[in-house]
């Protein structure tokens, strides 16, 4: 199965899971963001060159569910995992604990910027008090499950990390 | 490992296309460009089957944490679905005696409910999907139900929202609860036609705030009265007129008490529904012209008055 293949697996499941489970399953009543996830993942795995085409591509299919215009997310997470991506090589060496790090910050950022952008393109009631409140548990939520989606996102990029 | 010039300046480009990339489908989408939304509803259409079959066998999980995490409130939703049972049961004979009577004050409001509109009746798939679309829910009917942008979605209770996309199998629902959904409304007391919204600080009140008029002589008694039926206006964007709660508060829209601010308590719990019907008939998207639209405007004879006055 070569990696393109791979990834739509992985995207697919990731939104399905997303779409079922985490309908209900909340804390503070703010869901993880796996889309957003996976994304952060791909870069930190796969570097800028190709991370932030990864990511955007989870951001599209992410689009497709959300009430705001197509492009919204898969540009904002396209941008973090560009930064994520360009700052984890040069200033970091790769561990688990640096992911999870990453993956908090990666994630609450792509919210931070889904919500002012999607209030920029006229979306109403994106930008609230509750934004930070969102921005943090998305963050600790995918932090959280970051340890999981790391083995499955090396799995789905094998062929791109070798290559690196 | 630190990154070469040369990769920096590709993985740069390759941003910028990204960027002009979403840019350009920012701009399709927001001008409603047909194959893309055609390409959106057929991905989702797609993904139905799947989301489906795994919806139900996660559902016992879903199930198993809303009994740890909200057992409280579905304790005191049972309870209170359980006295409304009783209630509902002590007040069937009541309603048929009531029947005549309702009938005889519908007649007299001229509030048009049209009960026989063709509706179709759905189930609430899911809740919003993110974080930012607690408005939206899914329902397991779409267009080959005969299902369109833009239809009226109703409990028996009254107005719940509208349609807001649609695809082959399900279809998006805007909700009340979203504060810029507006609705042309009538006081079924008064006549009086005007726009509203719900409040942002509580769901469960309505505010009509423009195109309501305070009485021209101050005139208390001319206001509707309290618990005053209110209904979507017959011109509004849906088809019929569908009750949408009872006026709880009036206040003055302004200072100079030109204007009138209408609380109404929606008759809907929309935060937390079961089922919902979609009525199979299409409003009109504007008021026609020569229909009487009332003015928040002050009148051309004060405005001439107090010029001559100052």
């Amino acid at each position: 199965m070569n990696t393109p293949v791979r990834l739509g697996i992985v995207f697919v499941g990731a939104l399905v899971i997303q779409l079922t489970v985490f309908v209900d399953v909340r804390i503070f009543g703010v869901a993880p963001e796996l889309l957003a996830l996976v994304a952060v993942v791909a870069a930190f795995f796969v570097g800028p060159e190709r991370g932030p085409v990864i990511a955007f591509v989870a951001g599209l299919l992410w689009d497709v569910y959300l009430p705001t215009p197509l492009g919204v997310s898969a540009v904002i997470f396209a941008v973090v995992a560009y930064v994520v991506a360009t700052l984890n090589e040069g200033l970091f060496h790769d561990t688990r604990a640096q992911l999870v790090g990453v993956v908090a910050v990666g994630s609450a950022a792509s919210v931070i910027g889904y919500a002012l952008l999607g209030a920029i393109v006229g979306e109403g009631g994106l930008i609230s008090a509750d934004l930070i409140v969102i921005a943090l548990v998305v963050g600790a939520f995918n932090a959280v499950l970051a340890p999981i989606a790391a083995p499955i996102m090396a799995w789905a990029l094998a062929a791109e990390v070798d290559r690196r | 490992m630190a990154l070469t010039q040369r990769s920096i300046g590709k993985s740069r480009h390759r941003m910028i296309l990204l960027v002009l990339t979403a840019i350009t489908l920012l701009s399709l989408d927001l001008s409603s460009f047909g194959p893309l939304g055609t390409a959106q509803r057929l991905v989702r259409d797609l993904l139905h089957p799947i989301t489906e079959v795994a919806g139900a066998i996660v559902s016992p999980f879903s199930d198993a944490w809303n009994a740890v995490f909200d057992y409280d409130d579905l304790e005191a939703q049972n309870r209170l679905l359980t006295e409304r049972i009783q209630q509902l049961e002590g007040n069937e004979l009541a309603v048929e005696a009531e029947r005549a009577e309702f009938e005889r004050l519908r007649a007299a409001t001229g509030v048009d409910v049209r009960p026989d509109l063709a509706r179709v009746t759905a189930t609430v798939v899911r809740g919003g999907v993110g974080n930012f679309d607690d408005d939206v829910i899914t329902i397991d009917r779409g267009s080959q139900d005969g299902v369109r942008a833009g239809m009226a979605v109703v409990t028996n209770a009254g107005l719940v929202g509208r349609v807001e996309r649609v695809d082959a199998t399900t279809s998006a629902v805007l909700l009340l609860t979203d504060t810029d959904l507006i609705v042309g409304v009538r006081l079924a007391d008064t006549d009086e036609v005007g726009l509203g919204h719900v409040d942002p600080d509580d769901v469960s009140i309505f505010i009509v705030d423009t195109g309501l008029e305070w009485p021209e002589d101050g005139n208390e008694s001319l206001l509707p009265a309290l618990d005053t039926v209110v209904v979507t206006a017959a011109t509004s964007r849906y088809p019929a007129e569908i009750p949408l709660g009872r006026i709880v508060e009036i206040l003055p829209g302004d200072e100079d008490m030109l204007t009138m601010h209408v609380r109404v308590a929606l008759a809907n719990d929309i935060t937390d529904l079961g089922f919902v019907s979609v009525l199979l008939a299409e409003g009109v998207d504007q008021v026609p012209l020569d229909e009487p639209v009332p003015s928040t405007s002050i009148p051309l004879t004060t405005t001439t008055s107090a010029g001559e006055g100052s």
